[in-house]
């Protein structure tokens, strides 16, 4: 029997056929002197090039590295999902399969998850991109998203990122959320740090962004902030909807009404409106309560969650935490 | 008959159109014979008919290779293929429909096609039709390409093979099985299209109703929403609803201009009650994307986004309980 390995290295290629041999070779060289035990875990998002051959060869060649193909293109949250579903180790670290981050960094988050944080986060903090098309919309959004998800972290771009294991295989990932585990993983409310962490221009191929991601990641945003606060308080979210209806409504009723009193005249617009608000008020709260089902009937639940990053002391064992 | 040695299985759900059934299974038998491997007949009669179950009875007793089943009511074609496939032995399963759309002897094209794909669709090529239907079946498969991205210019032609795999993955229900190809290539199984050559009995199309229209819409919309924004509902309703609350919400910017710029008074422009509701309308279809989205994260352990092709690692490190326990190098199906 292999033993579990302490450490799984985690990287999703696609289309990076120059960078994979590199790539693997620097893992190895940064990740030995460490003397732990640790896999790696690559995997191919249905690339057309030759990254996939070469990746079987160096599973081949080397024992630690499992090589994960799937059979298109799903894109990166799904690579990164499977990395982790395949991984065995108990620190989980995904990094991006461009070279644009360093292994050597991954020491630090080991030092880090040593000290008992649940999931550190890497933050390039002399980033290697370009300003205006990459770097300002990312200061934007990652303000925003600090703020809408609670989880203020500087860069949520950076795929150079530790999780414990056991935490993060619980978390549910799917669509585009990997830019947003973190935010996804504050259900459980893990203990966060982060570390700056190197960042490299790109050196082989072309990189996959654009601009056209605002409009996703806004509506990524909302979709976090429903589903993380309905595992907490679940009618809430939609109560809040309600509210700017629910005094539009009565407003514009109250106007129409009163109106209608002092001029003998009811105004069929302005009390109109007012019923139209207040009754879409009343179908959000009704909504509400469908979500309220939805997740009752899911398999979501928050006490799995608060498990997981618990800590307990009891008298036969000091203190430990899962 | 030993269900070991069976290569091929060929589905007929039998529900609408129909040819009789000896010239049908004359002609689909020499297709299957020429194969030169062992094979089986699956008849499947979607809704009772009386009829053409006696025939099939008939064709069984003389020591046909036969398995009829009969479902009690309508279940439409797709369910039909699926509750065949449930009796299918066969590695390679032909669907193949019960009225002649092409050429018994063109089988043999599909399963060396089959070799190269996990599914083989056919193209009735060159096709006996009305201009008019030529222009409908464009506009159809125009629409299914832009919303889709998938080319295929013969999706109602139901002679179709797939490997035992794909069927096994790509659940289908309802009047989907127009659209296995599409919704196969999803899952990323490899899609071939072959030229077929029409049958004679398929020269003269059926009239086209009107309701017929309705439902290859909704179709195409169903199978949009499936293949585009299953994992991710609140990108459509997102989309629709921010639109609708946009244009309410300019609308009455306009409003309130006018009232304050130039004092026409509010209470009396049934514009106002437009406005409202476009925005109400836009608010409700977000929410309605946000109680997707919940159904989608509540459930999420349950499906996975992603189909692994294989796994691989050396040397056989797969001892260890993990997901890849089955021989590396091996394709593996991912079911959480």
């Amino acid at each position: 029997m292999y033993p579990l390995p302490k450490l799984s290295v985690i990287v999703p290629f696609y289309n990076e056929e120059d960078s994979i041999g590199p790539m693997h070779a620097a893992i190895v060289a940064a990740v030995d002197p460490l003397r732990i035990s640790y896999e790696m875990v690559f995997v191919d998002d249905g690339s057309r090039d030759s990254t996939a051959s070469r990746a079987e060869e160096i599973a081949r060649s080397d024992a630690r590295v499992r090589f994960v193909k799937f059979r298109r293109n799903y894109g990166q949250t799904a690579a990164m999902a499977a990395g982790i579903e395949y991984a065995r180790g108990e620190v989980l670290v995904t990094m991006d399969g461009d070279l644009q981050n360093d292994p050597l960094d991954i020491e630090h988050f080991l030092t880090k998850m040593a000290e008992g944080f649940d999931i550190v986060v890497g933050w390039r903090h002399k980033r290697q991109d370009k300003l205006m098309s990459r770097k300002i919309p990312s200061v934007i959004a990652n303000r925003l998203i600090g703020k809408v998800t609670g989880v203020p972290i500087t860069d949520n771009g950076c795929s150079l990122k530790a999780f414990r294991g056991s935490l993060i295989r619980s978390i549910p990932l799917y669509s585009e959320m990997h830019r947003f585990i973190p935010a996804m993983a504050s259900i459980a409310g893990p203990r966060i740090a982060e570390i700056k962490v190197r960042h490299h221009a790109r050196q082989f191929g072309k990189s996959k962004y654009g601009l056209s991601r605002v409009y996703k990641v806004l509506l990524d945003l909302m979709v976090i902030k429903t589903v993380t606060s309905f595992t907490s308080r679940p009618l809430l979210w939609f109560a809040l909807l309600c509210l700017p209806l629910t005094f539009v409504g009565l407003v514009t009723l109250i106007a129409g009404l009163g109106l209608g009193f002092a001029s003998g005249h009811m105004s069929l617009p302005l009390t109109g409106s007012g019923v139209i608000f207040l009754s879409a008020a009343l179908t959000l709260m009704a909504s509400g309560t469908l979500g309220e089902l939805i997740y009752k009937l899911g398999d979501v639940r928050p006490e799995d969650f608060a498990r997981l990053t618990q800590k307990w002391v009891s008298p036969n064992q000091s203190s430990a935490s899962v | 008959m030993s269900n070991q040695s069976i290569q091929v299985s060929a589905i007929v759900p039998v529900g609408g159109r129909q040819t009789a059934l000896r010239e049908l299974y004359a002609e689909y038998r020499s297709g299957m014979k020429a194969l030169g491997v062992p094979f089986e007949f699956i008849f499947v009669l979607d809704g009772p008919q009386p009829g053409y179950e006696k025939a099939l009875a008939e064709l069984v007793t003389e020591g046909e290779p036969i398995t009829v089943i009969s479902l009690s009511r309508y279940f439409g074609e797709a369910t039909a293929i699926m509750v065949g496939f449930d009796h299918a032995a066969g590695a390679v399963i032909m669907t193949l429909p019960a009225y002649l759309q092409v050429e018994g002897s063109e089988i043999k094209r599909y399963y060396d096609a089959i070799d190269g794909a996990d599914v083989v669709v056919g193209h009735r090529e060159p096709r006996a039709t009305r201009w008019f239907d030529s222009l409908r079946r464009r506009a159809f498969h125009g629409l299914l390409a832009y919303v889709t991205r998938l080319h295929f210019h013969d999706l109602g032609c139901n002679a179709r093979a797939v490997r035992r795999k794909v069927l096994e993955e790509v659940r289908l229900y309802g009047d989907q099985q127009r659209f296995l190809p599409v919704l196969a290539e999803r899952q990323g199984f490899r899609v071939a299209e072959i030229a077929v050559k029409q049958s004679a009995g398929d020269r003269h199309d059926q009239p086209y109703e009107l309701r017929n229209y309705t439902r290859g819409f909704l179709d195409i919309f169903n199978v949009f929403f499936l293949v585009r924004f299953t994992k991710k509902p609140l990108r459509f309703f997102g989309m629709i609803g921010v639109a609708t609350f946009g244009i309410g919400i300019i609308e009455l910017l306009y409003l309130v201009f006018d009232r304050i710029f130039l004092s026409t008074p509010l209470a009396d422009r049934p514009a106002l009650l437009l406005a409202s509701l476009l925005i109400v309308l836009g608010v409700q279809i977000f929410a309605l994307g946000l109680l997707g989205e919940l159904i989608i994260f509540t459930h999420a352990g349950g499906s996975k986004d992603y189909q692994v092709d294989r796994v691989v690692q050396y040397p056989g490190a797969d001892m260890v309980a993990s997901p890849a326990k089955s021989a590396a190098a091996s394709p593996v199906k991912v079911v959480a």
